[in-house]
């Protein structure tokens, strides 16, 4: 094995590694100082072991392969960047609280299937990985343990086993279809295009994956899980979690789906505006930001369709620039809420709310932000025609958005005492680092990853880019004004409708269990003997003919 | 050998008469005869075998004949277990039947 | 078709060992029943493992002619993959539930004898005679001997607490495994006239596709289904295991009902003639799927936590039958995939079912009733068993990765391999409603405690500190999920001596 490949492993075998280190009582107690040094390995490996070659464990019985492509070693970086961030700000948020140890248990499961989706590279262990970052997440959610949490918990289970279950059902068909024992993704992806089944296949991956990512309508359990989760479980849920849906489409989607292009471009561009709309009627902060969520991923998912339906080349690394950035601004305003809610003095809040300002404008594409380029990187997939005005059509939406969010932080007060005192600095450093980070480091790597020079996106069609900023300003002051006529929307929109469901469920439940319980007297139990004999022996004898 | 189709009708004719007792009869007690009748039946059916075997090769075919006396050794103790417990329950509970709508039943009642 | 093998007579030993232990232990009876029921399940556990290890090595299956004289006369002992699979299953659990009665069925101190223990150490015996039987057993008749045995031992286990209630479910039991036993003795009685031998080895392949041979198995079908209380023939199961005492409700669910399993796997696969096997099949997987979906639904409805994990069987029970129509279908390798997939499935919920049974019997034992929606504080006076249940119902549900998840995936890619992707449906809509009611359990024992207005003195709680069975219960369920983590090649074993199986 080379550096790069035991990188690679130590990815997300880092905190796995934590958490066997756990079973030990002097390292369980000394754990929440040491969250933020999990993701590290990752990073390492995000930084030095990109376009390495693959490590295959046991290639003859058990085939374990790990690989790391470029737009998937982008994206790893920015998701290790924001849950290090994220371990020392959640250090710090729950510092001795009592229920912080489990929370730190159910963190380092989550981080090693959060990172381990990235560079699995066979269908086992991605399945596996993305187990580890759907379900654990529950403990994440439930932490604080009010029945809003719950609720929002349960909810998100079941749709993370639904999804599960999707992808379960997709990855079985694409197994089958290679012809040999190889479960390699890469493999499958190849023997793909010939299946009979597959649409099936790729409907199943992208339910299952579109449900991650917030696609409508299975976007219902982000509004509902992000606010209720604590700051720093919300800012990974949204920044790094939902980025496995992405990850998931990026790699499992063939090259050849051009019909399924402009069916995800369709998808994702509902999505957008389907956010906008409802965050617009949200008063909590953390859920406008997880609309905000729903309506960026709509937008990289049209990206990503519409680079498939045109065969646009370097889809992949535009989507994965468009997503790392959302990564690090999105979870960056996560931390930003927290901190808002602790620091109190006018000067003191200046620190919050004016790299959030400048955070929130780049959602709308306001130039010289790292959003700027994020949405120039994608200019090739949503550039023309009717896409492209869409798109800027959604910029002006985000912008609008994103200032209704930064007003509802701004109306965030200190709460008056805590019965735990927070550590304010750390909070402080993280949000700030993870600010910055979200504002330079796509300046930064805009040129190294060959998506062109940053500066002459700066320079180019300053009217185009501008225009959707403005114009959601102006929106946005309208908001402001006449907002409070607008019907609200309840968190989980959709989710109303699913009441209706569940009565029908409890019906049918309630009709299985008075079947079940007629069954169950000893006459008709032996009258179904005999009539299994009669049955067995007919079907046997007819065939027999 | 004409005894065997007399002897093979008379066997149906139990397991018939047995099936229908265990299944409809409500009493335990009956049960448990209807179940001995089953067996009776059964054995009558190995005995006719055994003739049958034998009739190629000589003499009673013994197999079969060992089996009826195992499976008679087991219907025996089946039916000893059945009765004691049945005994064991109407001593406890006065109950004389196995349906479950009758009396109180902690562990078998449904969620509410 | 050679009467012996070599390592034969570790399969006499096999069988042997409980039933000398059991005889001598009821001989010298109290305390020294439970040493040797100890030590006899612990060395049963070797020899159950030396089994595997010589199956696996030869490649085929062990033989072992009683008294010399070979069938259609004599009675034959085999050991194939599956009768080694499952009688290591079989040992381990067993062993595992006899280090978990060691804390509630030891003699009290001060007695040199008292009933309870006793018989429960002596009947434990017998039933790892009966099932070792059953396992080994070559000739149907002799299996049906085993199967009595097996439901006598079992039902003395169940009863053993003498509750009112108890009697009246297992004797619902008791009748309707005699129904069936009844059944499949009409059934062999056929089968020796139409062949003049009941030897499996020397049934398969012969067998005809006429009436009487079809009638034959039609009703051991249905006898041995009646056994393995496939809906809608469930009716005694649910009361039945859910009041019987933990460690007989582990054995019950987890391993009784495995015994008409395998049984039920020589005469499909072994006795009956494959294209009628083939025909009928789907109608075995139709009730396998009604169960799954019927017993987890009225499993996510009980109020009571033991009769959850009870309805929980009949829902995994269900499974097992799914595998008949697709390792009867299909090309070699799908029908090797599927035949693993069921064994899997028998094994992994074998060792979950028996962790789950005895986890809910120490949180009942630790809150002093089994109400689900009073869970609440389970988690604390009792977390490892609340671990335990919870990583028994991931196996269950067939989250990766686990024993459960191996079984249950091997058996929904080779519903899609064969076309029948309606069981795949089944089998990811079980695993979701399964999801569901070990999510109420788990969710309900992890909520704080209810306040109540007693003084914490009075409180009725948690005297269970003892952490042995807690432990078992964990260890039980640790394997169902680590059988998970083995690589799938490692299950060669299986297949060693399946008909159709490339050697």
């Amino acid at each position: 094995m080379t550096g790069s490949q035991y990188l690679l492993l130590a990815s997300f075998g880092a905190p796995l590694g934590l958490l066997i280190a756990c079973l030990w009582e002097a390292p369980r107690r000394r754990l929440p100082g040491l969250l933020w040094l999990a993701p590290l390995p990752a990073l390492a490996a995000a930084l030095l072991a990109a376009d390495g070659p693959p490590l295959v464990l046991d290639p003859a019985r058990l085939r374990f392969t790990l690989a790391l492509d470029a737009p998937s070693a982008l994206l790893l970086g920015a998701v290790a960047l924001l849950w290090s961030a994220a371990g020392a700000y959640a250090h710090g948020y729950l510092g001795g609280k009592p229920g912080a140890r489990r929370f730190a248990l159910w963190w380092l499961v989550t981080l090693s299937g959060s990172l381990g989706v990235f560079v699995a590279a066979d269908l086992v262990s991605f399945y596996l990985a993305f187990a580890l970052v759907s379900l654990p997440a529950f403990g994440l959610i439930v932490q604080d343990g009010t029945p809003r949490a719950r609720r929002a918990g349960e909810v998100t289970l079941l749709l993370a086993v639904l999804g599960e279950v999707a992808l379960l059902l997709g990855f079985a068909l694409l197994g089958d279809a290679v012809p040999g024992p190889s479960l390699a993704i890469a493999d499958a992806l190849a023997a793909l295009p010939d299946s009979p089944a597959r649409s099936m296949v790729v409907g199943l991956l992208v339910a299952g994956f579109g449900l991650k990512a917030g696609l409508v309508p299975l976007h219902v359990w982000l509004p509902l899980a992000h606010p209720a989760a604590p700051m720093p479980a919300s800012a990974v849920l949204s920044g790094a979690i939902v980025k496995a849906g992405i990850i998931g489409l990026l790699r499992f989607l063939p090259p050849d789906a051009a019909d399924w292009g402009g069916v995800l471009a369709g998808l994702g561009l509902a999505t957008a505006f389907w956010g906008v709309g409802c965050g617009i009627t949200q008063d909590n902060p953390k859920t406008v930001l997880a609309y905000s969520t729903v309506s960026q991923m709509g937008v990289t998912v049209a990206a990503l369709g519409m680079g498939l339906a045109l065969a646009v080349p370097g889809t992949a690394m535009a989507v994965a620039f468009y997503a790392a950035h959302h990564v690090l601004a999105k979870g960056a305003l996560f931390l930003a809420v927290g901190v808002g809610a602790v620091l109190g003095g006018a000067r003191r809040r200046t620190l919050v709310l004016l790299p959030a300002l400048v955070l929130a404008l780049g959602f709308g594409g306001m130039p010289g932000t790292g959003g700027a380029l994020a949405k120039a990187a994608v200019k090739p997939q949503l550039g023309d025609g009717l896409p492209g005005l869409l798109a800027a059509l959604s910029a002006m939406g985000s912008t609008l958005l994103m200032l209704h969010f930064t007003r509802r932080l701004a109306a965030v007060r200190p709460a008056a005492a805590r019965s735990v005192p927070i550590l304010a600095p750390v909070l402080l450093a993280a949000w700030l680092g993870m600010a910055a980070a979200a504002l330079l480091l796509p300046w930064a790597l805009y040129r190294p990853l060959g998506l062109g020079n940053p500066w002459d996106v700066l320079g180019k069609d300053l009217a185009m880019a501008l225009w959707p900023v403005l114009a959601g300003a102006l929106l946005a002051i309208a908001l402001a004004r006449w907002g409070g006529r607008l019907p609200r929307v309840p968190e989980g929109d959709l989710l109303v409708l699913t009441g209706r469901a569940g009565g029908l469920g409890e019906a049918i439940g309630a009709a299985v269990a008075r079947l079940e319980a007629a069954l169950r007297a000893w006459p008709v139990a032996g009258m179904a003997l005999l009539a299994l004999i009669l049955a067995l022996f007919g079907t046997m004898l007819a065939a027999a003919r | 050998m004409s005894g065997a189709p007399i002897f093979g009708l008379t066997g149906a004719a139990l397991v018939g008469l047995g099936l229908f007792g265990l299944l409809v009869q409500a009493a335990v007690l009956r049960k448990i005869l209807a179940f001995n009748l089953l067996g009776a039946g059964v054995f009558l059916l190995f005995g006719v075998v055994a003739q049958r075997g034998g009739t190629a090769g000589g003499g009673a075919d013994a197999v079969p004949q060992a089996m009826v006396i195992t499976g008679l050794v087991v219907a025996f103790a089946a039916t000893a277990l059945a009765v004691v417990v049945a005994l064991r329950m109407h001593q406890i509970t006065g109950a004389a039947t196995i349906s479950e709508s009758d009396g109180a039943e902690p562990g078998g009642s449904d969620a509410a | 078709m050679s009467p012996a093998t070599p390592g034969g007579s570790l399969l006499v030993l096999a069988l042997i060992l409980p039933v000398a232990a059991m005889l001598v232990a009821f001989v010298l009876g109290g305390r020294a029943a439970e040493r040797l029921a100890l030590a006899a399940l612990g060395l049963g556990a070797l020899l159950a493992m030396l089994v595997a290890a010589a199956v696996y090595r030869a490649g085929a299956p062990l033989a072992y002619a009683v008294g010399g004289w070979a069938p259609p006369l004599g009675l034959a002992l085999r050991a194939d993959g599956v009768t080694a699979a499952m009688l290591l299953t079989a040992a381990l659990v067993l062993l595992a539930v006899a280090l978990f009665g060691r804390t509630g069925h030891a003699t009290p101190p001060g007695l040199a004898e008292a009933r309870a223990p006793f018989a429960f150490w002596c009947f434990l015996l017998a039933l790892s005679a009966a099932l070792a039987a059953a396992f080994l057993g070559g000739d149907l008749f002799n299996l049906f001997v085993a199967l009595e045995m097996l439901t006598f031992a079992a039902l003395a286990l169940a009863c053993l607490e003498g509750k009112p209630s108890q009697f009246r479910s297992e004797l619902r039991y008791l009748l309707f495994a005699l129904i069936g036993s009844v059944l499949y003795l009409l059934g062999t009685v056929l089968l020796y006239g139409g062949y003049g031998t009941l030897d499996i080895a020397l049934l398969a392949g012969r067998a005809r596709a006429d009436a009487p041979t079809l009638l034959a198995a039609a009703l051991m079908t249905a006898g041995l289904a009646a056994k393995m209380a496939l809906f809608p023939l469930h009716l005694w199961l649910p009361p039945a295991h859910a009041g019987a005492p933990p460690a007989a409700s582990a054995v019950l669910s987890g391993l009784v009902v495995k015994a008409s399993f395998v049984l039920l796997l020589r005469l499909w696969f072994w006795v009956m003639p494959p294209l009628a096997a083939a025909a009928a099949a789907p109608l075995l997987a139709a009730l396998g799927a009604a169960a799954i979906l019927a017993g987890s639904l009225v499993a996510l409805r009980q109020a009571r936590l033991k009769l959850l994990v009870a309805y929980s069987t009949v829902a995994q029970i269900g499974y097992l039958f799914l595998m008949f129509p697709l390792a009867l279908a299909g090309d070699a390798e799908v029908a090797a995939r599927a035949w693993l997939g069921g064994i899997l499935q028998a094994s992994s919920h074998a060792f979950a079912k028996a962790a789950m049974f005895l986890a809910a019997g120490l949180i009942a034992g630790a809150l002093g009733h089994d109400r689900i929606a009073a869970l609440g504080g389970a988690g604390r006076a009792v977390p490892v068993c609340v671990v335990a249940f919870g990583l028994a119902g991931l196996s269950l549900m067939g989250i990766p990765p686990s024993g459960g998840f191996t079984a249950k995936w091997l058996l929904l890619t080779s519903a899609v391999a064969t076309g029948q992707w309606w069981w795949a449906l089944v089998i990811v809509g079980g695993g979701v409603l399964t999801g569901g009611y070990v999510y109420r359990v788990l969710a309900g024992s992890l909520t704080a405690p209810p306040v109540t207005d007693a003084p914490i003195g009075d409180a009725p709680l948690p005297a269970a500190a003892s952490r042995g069975p807690q432990l078992v219960a964990l260890a039980l369920a640790l394997v169902s999920v680590g059988l998970g983590l083995l690589p799938l090649a490692s299950f060669g074993l299986v297949q060693v001596g399946r008909l159709g199986a490339a050697p």
